[in-house]
């Protein structure tokens, strides 16, 4: 998987890249914010120094060219008081600078400005130095207590820096997280979906598209694989049917034959009985695979399921149920009216079969009902027989065994029929639950739950 | 009903299988109908329908040149003869219904004689009047054309929708026959709520009909289910 390691290393090696840029960003904000204190309080030109250069070059009587020259070119000016607090001597002097100063004057400036200039002082023995810088260079703080909050500023500039830098990790920590799973989340489903054997259709931009192309491929053969699949069974189907006609038409044209004689009669009337086992294990087969391979478009209408349970009971009882079996139909009057959104040939399908595995599972006769209630605002359908009913043991296979169309144990044993399975797909198909009852003598019930009901 | 007038029609089969052709036309021989064309394609098919004129085709939706679903629109070019699809397929009964092409059935392979028989007698019924509109009850004969019964000498007449009921049940005598499909002839709406009016209707056909109205052999309730009419055996 180059292209998924490609992306992997992508991000990482921007988050890398973001931490590194974070560190000299942080730098960088200390450098620009201190720099430029450090460099005028200790630079060659800061007060400290230019005030011991000076005194060194000067004295109460004068001060060298060489001293001179310097506080010229750095733009400042310099004087020397005497005791008597006149100037001995100044150098670059600005004209609104007086020459003659009280105590009371050099006790106010020496802590801060002159004339706006801040100033800066060396006592020697003999008087006073004085320093001019230019207005606005310095702030001179003249007193020499600070208020608590502006000390305390500085740890609390640490602690935004790193709140501000902890913050911009994190929020590209989610941006990256959010972009990776908004890239991979569509494949990682469809690969879910695939692992179903249902085809998806991927279309990702970006990086990842290559995965994209390949899951589409994949998908595309299990497609063309199940229509394959669900063409050929329909095929099968189709080309049993016409037989199979013919096998049912011949076989009840000799049952009810005058001349047969009787042993041959029961004989044809065998053949007739599982020719109709064979027909719908047919017509199962085909519907199941359709279902299963999303090639049975529903044809859902909006139908009182009360009328579609009496249409079946009819059509069963006019096509000649045994008298051994009887067949009772209990639509509770909530539910008469009771629409739902449905399929009628799959549900009635799913309700025949059903009512034949009833009739199969007890061929010495049962009563068979079925009914419709309303229950916690879902229809309720049930088809119960008060038959042989089935031990706990096959119960628990029919809840959990899968089906031989799912599964690919061989073992036959492990898999249980078709019709039931049709009877689950169906109603899956139709957003339904199901529920299976039964216990050993005391017959066979199945619960199905329908929701969305309206009324017409 | 009596269905002999029925069994007198003309029906053309048409199937690419000659030894299907054979069944059905022995079953419908077996059943007494006389007068059988088969065909095994479509060429055939229509040269069948404009010589022989029959009155009911029966058509395969799969044939050698050509589908049931054309033969069927070229039939329809020059007649308007009731049609019954056979199909080998499940999509083909959702085609048929979804398309909407005016046939008048269609019966999935493989079927049952019965079956066959049931639909072939449903759609001629439809589309053909009886000429003698009878039903020989046991104990009572029904005319239909005049709306009458005639039990133990006596003329009763029908109510409109008595006549409506009986005929419905007439139609499928010896079957049952829902609430709904006969609320739907009755007064073609949604059903629920007619339960009462119903059973008005079967208390009073019942003393028409009855030769004892209290245990009645004729016209027989199924419960929860809908009204069967038996036939004098």
């Amino acid at each position: 998987m180059k292209v998924f390691s490609r992306y992997i290393s992508k991000h990482l090696l921007s988050f890398i890249g973001l931490i590194l840029a974070l560190v000299i960003l942080n730098i960088a904000a200390f450098a620009f914010t201190f720099y430029n204190a450090v460099s005028k309080n200790f630079g060659s030109i800061s007060p400290q120094n230019m005030l011991k250069q000076v005194a060194a070059a000067s004295s109460s009587n004068g001060i060298t060219n060489e001293a001179e020259r310097m506080i010229i070119t750095n733009s400042l000016w310099a004087m020397y008081l005497n005791m008597e607090g006149s100037c001995n001597w100044t150098v670059n002097l600005p004209e609104e600078i007086p020459t003659e100063y009280s105590i009371q004057d050099i006790a106010i400036f020496s802590k801060g400005y002159l004339k706006d200039y801040p100033v800066f002082v060396w006592s020697d023995v003999n008087g006073l130095l004085v320093i001019g810088y230019p207005k606005n260079s310095y702030m001179k703080i003249t007193s020499n207590y600070y208020p608590i909050d502006t000390v305390r500023k500085i740890p609390l500039f640490f602690l935004g820096i790193t709140v501000i830098d902890l913050l911009v990790l994190f929020l590209a920590y989610s941006l990256s997280k959010a972009q990776i799973s908004k890239n991979t989340e569509p494949i990682i489903s469809s690969i879910a979906t695939l692992s179903e054997g249902k085809s998806i259709n991927l279309s990702i931009n970006g990086e990842l598209s290559e995965i994209a192309v390949s899951i589409n491929k994949a998908s595309n053969i299990i497609s063309r694989q199940n229509t394959a699949r669900a063409n050929w069974i329909s095929g099968v189907s189709h080309d049993i049917r016409t037989p199979l006609s013919m096998i049912m038409g011949y076989a009840d044209r000799i049952v009810k034959d005058k001349d047969a004689d009787n042993r041959i009669k029961e004989q044809a009337a065998i053949i007739s009985r599982q020719s109709i086992k064979i027909k719908d294990l047919v017509q199962d087969l085909n519907l199941v695979s359709k279902l299963e391979y999303e090639m049975q478009p529903l044809q859902k209408e909006n139908i009182r399921l009360s009328k579609l349970l009496r249409s079946f009971a009819i059509d069963l009882l006019n096509s000649g149920l045994p008298d051994f079996y009887s067949l009772e139909v209990n639509i509770s009057p909530d539910s008469e009216n009771s629409m739902i959104e449905c399929d009628t040939k799959l549900i009635t399908r799913a309700v025949n079969n059903l009512v034949q595995n009833s009739i199969h599972s007890n061929p010495k006769g049962c009563t068979i009902i079925l009914s419709l209630q309303v229950t916690e605002s879902k229809l309720l359908l049930t088809v119960q027989d008060n038959g042989i009913g089935i031990s706990v043991e096959k119960l628990e296979e029919l809840k959990n065994k899968p089906h031989y169309m799912e599964s690919t144990d061989d073992r036959l044993d492990l898999r249980h029929g078709l019709g039931l399975l049709l009877v689950r797909q169906i109603i899956e198909a139709h957003h339904g639950t199901i529920e299976i009852e039964s216990r050993p003598h005391e017959g066979y019930k199945t619960n199905i739950y329908f929701s969305g009901i309206s009324k017409p | 009903m009596d269905n002999t007038f029925l069994q007198n029609k003309k029906l053309l089969l048409v199937d690419d299988e000659p030894e299907l052709l054979e069944m059905v036309t022995a079953i419908l021989s077996d059943e007494g109908f006389g007068n059988i064309v088969t065909a095994v394609s479509v060429k055939e098919g229509i040269s069948a329908a404009q010589n022989e004129k029959p009155d009911l085709a029966i058509l395969d939706v799969m044939l050698p040149d050509g589908d049931g679903f054309s033969l069927m629109q070229q039939i329809r070019t020059f007649s308007d003869v009731p049609v019954i699809f056979l199909t080998a397929k499940d999509e083909s009964v959702d085609r048929l219904s979804g398309l909407g092409l005016g046939a008048d059935d269609y019966i999935a392979k493989p079927f049952l004689p019965q079956e066959l028989l049931f639909r072939i007698y449903a759609v001629l019924r439809r589309c053909y009047k009886d000429d003698t509109p009878f039903i020989n009850l046991d104990g009572c004969t029904i005319d239909f054309a005049r709306a009458e019964v005639h039990k133990a000498g006596k003329t009763i007449p029908l109510t409109a929708k008595e006549h409506i009921f009986l005929e419905t049940l007439a139609r499928s005598e010896g079957r049952i026959v829902t609430v709904d499909t006969l609320c739907q002839a009755l007064w073609g709406d949604n059903p629920f709520g007619y339960e009462n009016s119903l059973n008005a209707h079967v208390r009073r056909i019942r003393e028409k009909i009855e030769t004892d109205p209290s245990k009645p052999v004729s016209l027989i309730t199924v419960k929860g289910l809908g009204y069967k009419l038996n036939a004098r055996k």
